[in-house]
């Protein structure tokens, strides 16, 4: 499967990444120039940490091989393609439960700020049809495509 | 090989599901009551009217066929014959397995007050066919008494409210969601849900029952002697393993199924998971118990290690909350507090580590919490962050991009 | 769930200060520390360039020049000048009004209250004229002629001003300024897009802004203030949220601009506005001070007893005050004026008026202060702020803390009144160097911010340091307010001295940190500093004195430290001013510049560490003085 992988030494929190997410997966239309970053609806589905040590963690779904969130789904709207390996998110069935923020032990998912009724969640930009839109906009290449097995 | 099956909820379905994933050829036979596979935990949606029942089915519609697995809707398991590897339907058919897992799942209790356990409108909620006979005499009632105010009573409650009905919650603990909730994560739960029309009578318990020639109840009698009439009563007071096919069969069950740790009963070849096992009665847990099971049935030794089910969510007209643990602080635990008016956080943490925790309001990225608590992280040093703590305090990654805990060892 | 906005505000040093903020059902700056914690690395270190369409570029490995081809050296001093020239024309602005006010005054016949400070300002420029109304216009007249000058043309008082020996050496860097107002108009230009591209040139450039804005804005706005305002006498007075008493109608004052207070000041305390105050309820007006102006009234505090209640606190401070539900009005002419207040003036029906327009903020109501309508401003000012208490007096919840800050902070210092406490003399101060008792003078001075350990952590933690190595200091800015509340200017915390340092503060009655005041008395410690050299017969890079804006928070701070850095003085910042992406400009500023004018940035966050440091530099020059 293909995934996002991260250098998190190379990353200076410039955010980037955060505003490509925004702009691949906002409601409105529009280029990144007129993306209103303070509409809460406009959420990215990564994020930047600052660790104690001063260096900043990149936290990025990472469709794992054992996804915690698809097993804590009771509403089968969280499910691991068998195809692709990615960790798929099918808002529509969503029950809103939040069980999967619960046990994704990586701290990588939250409840949409907005309505407190969907998954903010990777959805590898998908819809795009080509490299996720946070790596295309890594100006240092922290985050990058790979194959893994 | 055949493998059978008997119950289509979340473990029973994960198993199904993993087997197949492990033995392409094997013949495998899920057997349920349930006519329609459903997530018990979405039945509020069915009863709020939000979702039909295919709405609430958790896996593809197209499931069994294209993973070729038979399924037989609708029938009961009497009795399981360990010696001869059969199996008993009730209507006495006899089918035969080489790997059995058991896979029932659990029964509403209703306790022996009054006429609980015979009148016509008392029901539980716990599948699909009690939100249909709900949903079917909700048309009709104005006055529905909820007993019990738990996850599944306010489930309950909240669909009712949806729907535009009177209810009315009883419940015995001075406060709502009792073990889940603290009383300062309650008090905004309790507003909301009156601010909706609900109507809670704390502190009280149901003690007698009135009822009409028909059969129906009344009026239910409090402890204090409090008359509430009502036409509709869903009893929200717990739950009961299924454990009925097993009885006199050899299986060792009592309260629950009796399983070791690679979820296989007393008798080699048959398995348990999910609510009969009594292990953890929570979703997550279920399904990763069935899938456990498959493991093992299909010659894959694997442990079930997973016993952390001191936790939940919930989520009631967009106010979130997020529980892990007991939340009872004993003598020398750090208890940690931050309030404001977004949100309620408490902590409990004991020898640097966590104990429990409860987040209402927000709980984004709070996954990190249910890892500190279950494998018990050593938080030394970092006891007053807690609040603030993020997986970028523990991160690690793996070559091939896979996060890991970085902890202390 | 509370009513609290939320809990995870910042630090402060003021502990009182922080739980009463934690607990505001209001958002403030200290909130947001948290939500703003993640930064841009290139921002940080100063090479993300905007200049172009071409951009925003920013330096990578894989990038090392932006499209242009402006490599890191030049993105971050273009940006560097930019700020500095900015930060200059803010100061240069307020000089200007605050000569134009002067003159104005003068030519009405209006009162002057400091006429000392007026002789010394004709000594200094060489006015021989008797009349002071006359004198004092003359006075104005020089300082506007020079900052009209072209850039081309130097300004006339910089030799009158400056100390001999830095004059000199300025001249043989090439760096003398010519008129104020074009030198921030050069700065601009130059680091415009695709113009100047040498670093060194820039920085050069920093040093000249530096100078004009030091002698000018600085040393220049204090003296003309001391004439039409009074000058600085030593009192105690209380500080802190306690000084607001909820009886009175309350204006809070931010800004740097002191004179166009002095109409309004006197018609507060007049019989018919304390009858209009009356009528609605209040026993009259009292001002309370924020920030700079706030700080420039406490300094002039003896003048103003009956209308000034007290400084509260500085610009992180501002919404403090403001919850308490006590102000009626904000009064504002230039920054600190924090735009997080408007939301709390509008919850809390505040009313915010704006008296300069550079600073209008978006809710505020512009009256743009016009020196002829004086009086009718005046007046409909008291009567807007009238109308404001009586339609929210009664609606806004009090929410006051009576206890926080102290009430015998020593103020008034100035150059004036502490030569004069030491009887017409720096000598008994240079006795005391001399012997070691006092081992040195650092001036803590600049701003607050939030964001080095949090709200005046690391001002005040250094200060501490300081103190306790028997290092005399010295302050002026917003860092006065945070060291103020925090209780270091009271006689009391000569127990947080060193043992020779206390003994003297003891003997003295004086506390160990002696506020000169605003942001602006960094030009008062200029002259102390100056007058203590020459009575040494030494250069100020000689003297054991160093400086430190530990918590500098802005463009203007910048162009302070510039002026610093031309003075030859050591200068610590917590927090690197976005530069450290450029080797050239780091060099320059921590190494090479010792060699140029004698000073040197010194970039530490941790208290212990940069008062290390800066004992070291004190020591050294000690060494060097044998003494």
């Amino acid at each position: 499967m293909k995934r996002i992988m991260i250098d998190a030494a190379k990353c200076d929190g410039c955010k980037s990444c955060t505003i490509a997410c925004m702009q691949a997966h906002r409601e409105t239309e529009g280029t990144v120039y007129d993306l209103d970053l303070t509409d809460v609806r406009n959420e990215s589905r990564n994020h930047i940490e600052l660790a104690e040590d001063g260096g900043y963690r990149p936290i990025f779904c990472r469709h794992c091989d054992a996804p915690e969130c698809v097993m804590s789904c009771m509403s089968g709207a969280l499910t691991k393609d068998p195809e692709t390996g990615h960790v798929r998110y099918d808002r529509e069935k969503c029950g809103s439960c939040f069980m999967c923020v619960m046990n994704c032990p990586y701290g990588v998912l939250k409840p949409d700020t907005a309505t407190r009724s969907y998954v903010v969640k990777c959805d590898f930009c998908l819809a795009h049809g080509e490299e996720p839109s946070c790596v295309k906009a890594c100006p240092k290449e922290a985050i990058y495509v790979e194959e893994v097995s | 090989m055949k493998y059978v099956i008997i119950g289509a909820g979340a473990a029973g379905i994960s198993a199904a599901a993993a087997i197949r994933s492990l033995s392409p050829d094997g013949e495998i036979l899920v057997i349920s009551e349930d006519t329609m596979v459903h997530s018990r935990c979405m039945l509020h949606k069915y009863l709020s009217h939000e979702r039909d029942a295919a709405g609430i089915r958790f896996i593809p519609e197209d499931f069994f066929e294209t993973n070729g697995i038979q399924w037989m809707a609708g029938k009961k398991v009497a009795h399981v014959w360990p010696k001869t590897s059969k199996i008993q339907m009730e209507d006495d058919t006899v089918i035969s397995f080489d790997r059995l897992l058991i896979a029932t799942g659990a029964d509403s209790f209703i306790p022996p007050v009054g006429d609980f356990r015979t009148a016509s409108n008392v029901f539980g909620l716990r599948h699909l066919s009690d939100a249909q006979k709900i949903d079917q005499m909700a048309e009709g009632a104005e006055n529905i008494l909820i007993v019990g105010s738990g996850l599944v009573g306010m489930d309950a409650a909240y669909a009712l409210l949806e729907r535009g009905k009177q209810v009315t919650v009883v419940e015995m603990a001075d406060r709502i969601l009792p073990l889940q909730l603290d009383e300062t994560a309650g008090a905004p739960y309790k507003k909301l849900f009156e601010q909706a029309g609900c109507r809670f009578i704390l502190g009280k318990s149901a003690s007698q029952t009135v009822s009409d020639a028909s059969g129906k109840i009344t009026k239910v009698i409090l402890s204090d002697g409090t008359e509430i009439p009502c036409d509709l009563v869903i009893v929200a007071a717990g739950v009961r393993a299924a454990v009925s096919c097993v009885q006199d069969s050899g299986i060792k069950a009592e309260r629950f199924l009796e399983v070791n740790e690679y979820l296989e009963t007393s008798v080699p070849g048959i398995y348990g998971a999910g609510d009969v096992a009594g292990l953890s009665g929570i979703w997550p847990n279920a399904m990763k118990q069935g899938q456990t099971a498959a493991y093992n049935m299909c010659g894959q030794p694997m442990k079930y290690l997973d016993r952390y089910a001191m936790k939940n969510t919930m989520n009631f007209y967009g106010l979130v909350t997020l529980s892990l643990g007991r939340g009872e602080a004993r003598e020398g635990d750090l208890v940690l507090v931050r309030e404001d008016e977004k949100s309620y956080k408490r902590a409990i943490l004991r020898d640097g580590k966590l104990d429990s925790i409860l987040l209402q309001g927000e709980m984004d990225y709070s996954g990190i919490y249910q890892y500190m608590i279950k494998n018990q992280v050593d938080l030394s040093g970092k006891e007053e962050r807690i609040f603030d703590l993020t997986f970028a305090d523990f991160y690690d990654i793996w070559p091939d991009g896979q996060y890991d805990w970085k902890v202390p060892i | 769930m509370n009513q609290c906005y939320g809990c995870n505000t910042c630090q402060s040093a003021d502990k009182p200060l922080e739980a009463f903020i934690r607990k505001l059902p209001m958002e403030t700056s200290h909130h947001r520390v948290d939500s703003q914690k993640t930064k841009c690395g290139f921002g940080l270190q100063g090479v993300c360039c905007r200049l172009c369409s071409n951009g925003p570029c920013r330096i990578t490995p894989n990038s090392p020049r932006g499209i242009c081809g402006a490599n890191a050296d030049t993105i971050v001093t273009r940006n560097f000048l930019r700020a500095v020239a900015a930060g200059s024309g803010c100061y240069i602005h307020i000089v200007e009004n605050t000569a134009l006010n002067l003159k104005n005054t003068a030519k009405n016949g209006g009162d002057l209250k400091g006429l000392h400070a007026l002789d010394r300002l004709c000594r200094m420029f060489g006015i021989e004229e008797t009349d002071d109304h006359r004198r004092a216009e003359m006075v104005a007249d020089a300082v506007l002629a020079d900052l009209y000058k072209p850039e081309y043309v130097p300004m006339e008082l910089v030799e009158k001003i400056a100390y001999g020996p830095r004059v000199k050496r300025w001249k043989e860097l090439g760096i003398m300024p010519g008129g104020s107002k074009s030198e921030v108009f050069k700065g601009v230009v130059k680091c415009s897009t695709n113009l100047n591209s040498d670093p060194v040139d820039m920085l050069t450039d920093c040093l000249r802004l530096g100078i004009s804005t030091g002698v000018y804005g600085l040393t220049l706005t204090n003296l003309l203030n001391d004439v039409l305002l009074g000058e600085p006498e030593l009192r105690q007075a209380p500080v802190g949220l306690r000084v607001i008493d909820p009886d009175y109608i309350n204006i809070m004052i931010t800004g740097h601009q002191h004179t166009i207070f002095v109409d309004l000041q006197e018609r507060l305390k007049s019989p018919e506005a304390v009858a209009k105050a009356e009528a609605a309820g209040a026993k009259g007006f009292k001002l309370v001070g924020c920030t700079c102006v706030g700080q420039d009234l406490q300094l002039r505090g003896s003048h103003y007893t009956e209308v000034f209640d007290g400084h509260a606190g500085n610009n992180y401070t501002s919404e403090a005050i403001l919850a308490t539900g006590a102000i009626d009005a904000v009064l504002s002419e230039f920054n600190c004026t924090l735009p997080g207040i408007e939301p709390i003036c509008d919850e809390l029906h505040i009313k915010q008026i704006c008296l300069d327009d550079v600073a209008k903020k978006a809710n505020a109501e512009l009256m743009k202060f016009d020196f002829e309508k004086r009086e009718e401003q005046s007046e409909a000012i008291i009567d807007k702020i009238v109308e404001a208490y009586k339609e929210r007096r009664g609606k806004v919840k009090l929410n006051l803390l009576p206890e926080h800050g102290n009430s015998n902070t020593l103020t008034g210092v100035s150059e004036g009144s502490l030569k004069e406490f030491l009887g017409g003399s720096w000598k008994p101060l240079i006795d005391l160097i001399a012997s070691g008792d006092i081992k040195g003078i650092a001036g803590v001075v600049g701003c607050s911010n939030l964001t080095a350990g949090g709200h005046d952590v690391l001002t005040v933690e250094l200060t501490k340091e300081l103190i306790s190595r028997d290092i005399l200091v010295l302050t002026a800015g917003c860092s006065s307010g945070g060291i103020e509340n925090c209780g270091l200017m009271t006689p009391e915390a000569a127990k947080l001295a060193g043992p020779r340092l206390r003994a003297v503060c003891e003997k003295l009655g004086i506390p160990p940190v002696l506020n000169f005041g605003p942001c602006l008395a960094i030009g008062r410690l200029e002259i102390v500093a100056t007058e203590i050299a020459e009575a040494m017969g030494v250069d100020l890079p000689q003297l054991p004195l160093v400086l430190s804006a530990a918590q500098w928070l802005e463009e203007q701070a910048l162009a302070d430290g510039a002026f610093g850095l031309a003075l030859g003085l050591p200068l610590h910042l917590g927090l690197p001013p976005f530069v450290t992406g450029s080797p050239v400009a780091v060099k320059v500023l921590t190494e090479d510049m010792k060699s140029l004018t004698g000073g040197q940035v010194i970039i530490n966050p941790d208290a212990r560490e940069s008062a290390d440091i800066l004992e070291g530099i004190i020591m050294e020059r000690r060494g060097a003085l044998n003494i």
